[in-house]
């Protein structure tokens, strides 16, 4: 969908461009009337003293060119001219117009009649033609003419000037657009701005930072912002709810079950019917909590401190099986992604690792330009080469001989595949065992996160 | 040893219950959080099994209250949020154990019993001095090989003495270790079980020290 700023600029040049194309239409049309105007008035003028001039010297006309005097009338095709025509049809004419003659309008008017003619010079001139009677009754045909060739020229330089004063006018009106655009779409740039601040702070919009027309919008934001945060909320308490209405009784099924086994009964297939469906719980809560992932809050989390509550835990863990944990990170790293899930993976991974080692464990989380990088090692057996796929796979176990239901892993990627983030499983260059690799991206690249198993 | 299990479910609070009263220990129960975060605060627990889902109180917010009041008895949680994060929060808050459910008993049992062993500085679950062994394991004393049938009561009284081997413990304290809340705490009757206690497991095992209490030898 095309942008608002590019709407507005768009529309905003287009309306410039009509007023100035209607205002350079009706300025260069009144201006040019005006100078034909005032070029015909002062034909009119010569016209008129064309007349004056041969009332005095209508019995003689030949004497006229005396009586107006003009360079321009004497200079041959100079583009003013005069002609007399007398009651008896002899012309008289200016020298300007050399041999030729004007020809006079249909029917010799008597009003001052104005017309648009070839020249002499073949050039388009403006004539004045009047017949006229003067006192002794006598009736002349007096015409006065000039070249337009100034007028045109005159009428060229003023588009040409109104042109460039209406491409500055232009360029005005789409800067002012553009300042306009700026200053209406700044309430939405800062909105867009703090939507994205405020959401990582988990906190809401002041709807009063905004004007009248964007507060409501803002009321939705912080609204949707709130209802994102419950859903989340309220799918793990629902999750939890579940896990604690299902796991008492099935812990409780348990109990009994190795009682009556003390007592010589045979519970085996009973224990093992509940293993399976403690083992189903298991998976089905692991997908739930991936499914309800934090990847839509858009949290960020401060890593540092996560990785710091590891090690006081798992440093406590491994001093009871005599083993070492070594962890790097560097402070006030953060990262995007929930602290319930990050730790999930951290937890489920550095278990793994702990279960595996032969004495030492170890995690290193630092930042890089497009992300952060956590490496959880070990210096146990690792995977054999080929078979990372069948261990990255959910519930896939390539060695029974430890307890667990394989699901650690398959639960770590679920969730870091909801941030766009990757896990590799890699051999270990410090320790030798596994070295698991995790990489998570600076900026959001939500996926939608699984289903839940059924 | 006296234990505090704060679970809300009473079927499960009775069979851990059972369980931990068959290895000599005296349990009592609380159902929810309110309870729980009283009688910790109150009775002097050996140890604490505590459900982090208990209704009117949270466990994790009574354990930090406990922790806060300088309450330092060793805390077990169990529970059936088995997410890395409460773990973390559990862990942090104060406890010293995390188990999730649903959970092995016998694997609960010795967590337990580590973790008593733990409190009493100990690392061998065998207790042996003068001929008498005593088993923190399964609360089975034997005399010179042969074993001891002796009643829950007193398995308490010799365990108390036991974890707290080396150390003069008055009868006061003794009722207090030996006795569940509603129990009838008459501490003329602890005199009794001492006396029976020697006559089973040899007049010199125990020591009393004339108004002041008993005392068992460190191994």
């Amino acid at each position: 969908m095309l942008s608002l700023r590019r709407r507005a600029m768009i529309g905003g040049a287009l309306s410039a461009m009509a007023s100035i194309l209607v205002g350079a239409f009706v300025l260069l049309s009144s201006i040019e009337n005006n100078v034909l105007d005032r070029f015909d008035r002062a034909l009119a003028d010569r016209h008129s003293q064309l007349v004056v001039a041969l009332s005095t010297t209508a019995n003689d006309p030949t004497r006229l060119a005396e009586r107006v005097y003009d360079p321009a009338y004497t200079t041959p095709y100079s583009g003013r001219y005069w002609q007399i025509t007398s009651p008896d049809g002899q012309i008289f004419t200016s020298t300007s117009m050399f041999d030729a003659a004007l020809k006079e309008p249909f029917g010799a008017p008597s009003t001052l009649t104005r017309r648009s003619i070839m020249g002499p010079a073949g050039e388009p001139i403006r004539a004045v033609y009047q017949k006229i009677t003067l006192e002794d009754g006598s009736a002349w045909g007096v015409s006065v003419a000039e070249s337009l060739a100034a007028l045109t020229a005159e009428r060229q330089q003023t588009r040409r000037s109104l042109l460039l004063a209406f491409v500055l006018v232009g360029l005005l009106g789409l800067a002012g657009a553009f300042l306009q655009t700026t200053t209406i779409l700044h309430p939405l740039d800062k909105l867009r701005r703090d939507v994205a601040k405020r959401w990582e702070q988990d906190e809401d919009l002041t709807t009063a930072d905004y004007p009248e027309e964007v507060a409501p919008l803002v009321d939705d934001i912080n609204e949707l912002l709130a209802r994102n945060r419950d859903i989340i909320a309220r799918a793990r308490r629902q999750a939890a709810d579940l896990a604690h209405a299902l796991k008492t009784p099935t812990a409780i099924l348990r109990n009994e079950l190795a009682l009556l086994a003390a007592q010589n009964h045979d519970m085996e297939a009973s224990v093992e019917a509940l293993d399976r469906v403690d083992a189903q719980l298991g998976r089905s809560l692991a997908r739930m909590r991936a499914a309800n992932s934090g990847a839509a809050a858009n949290i960020r989390t401060d890593l540092s401190n996560s990785v710091a509550r590891f090690t006081r835990l798992f440093t406590s863990m491994a001093e009871r099986d005599g083993k070492t944990v070594r962890t790097s990170c560097a402070p006030s790293l953060s990262i995007r992604m929930d602290q319930q899930d990050i730790e999930e993976v951290i937890g489920n991974l550095l278990d793994n690792a702990l279960k595996w080692c032969n004495s030492e464990i170890s995690l290193t989380a630092q930042k890089w330009d497009e992300g952060v990088e956590i490496l959880i090692e070990d210096d146990g057996p690792g995977i054999p080469e080929g078979q990372e796929r069948e261990a990255l796979k959910s519930g896939g176990r390539l060695d029974s001989s430890k307890p667990g239901t394989g699901l650690g892993l398959a639960i770590a990627i679920d969730l870091l595949q909801a941030y766009g983030a990757k896990l590799n499983l890699e051999k270990s260059a410090k320790l030798g065992g596994l070295a698991v690799r995790i990489f998570i991206p600076g900026k959001l690249r939500t996926v939608a996160p699984q289903k839940a198993a059924a | 040893m006296r234990i505090l299990l704060a679970e809300d479910d009473t079927t499960l609070a009775s069979q851990v219950k059972t369980l931990l009263t068959a290895e000599g220990r005296v349990v009592d129960v609380a159902q929810d959080g309110e309870e729980a975060g009283f009688l910790g605060s109150t009775e002097p627990y050996d140890m604490v099994i505590l459900d982090l889902g208990l209704p009117i109180r949270d466990g994790i917010s009574i354990l930090k209250e406990w922790r806060a009041a300088g309450l330092d008895m060793p805390v077990l949680i169990l529970t059936a949020r088995d997410g890395w994060t409460d773990r973390v929060d559990g862990l942090d808050a104060g406890a010293d154990d995390y188990m999730t459910k649903p959970f092995h008993m016998p694997e609960l049992a010795a967590r337990v019993r580590a973790m008593l062993r733990r409190k009493s500085g100990r690392t061998n679950p065998l207790f042996e001095k003068d001929g008498v062994a005593f088993d923190t394991r399964n609360a089975k004393v034997t005399l010179g090989g042969v074993p001891v049938d002796l009643t829950s009561q007193e398995v308490a009284v010799l365990s108390y003495l036991i974890h707290n081997a080396g150390r003069l413990i008055s009868r006061t304290e003794l009722s207090e270790h030996i006795y569940e809340y509603d129990g009838d705490r008459d501490s003329n009757t602890i005199a009794v079980f001492i006396t029976r206690l020697r006559k089973k497991l040899g007049s010199d095992f125990i020591q009393t020290i004339r108004g002041r209490g008993y005392m068992v030898d460190a191994a």
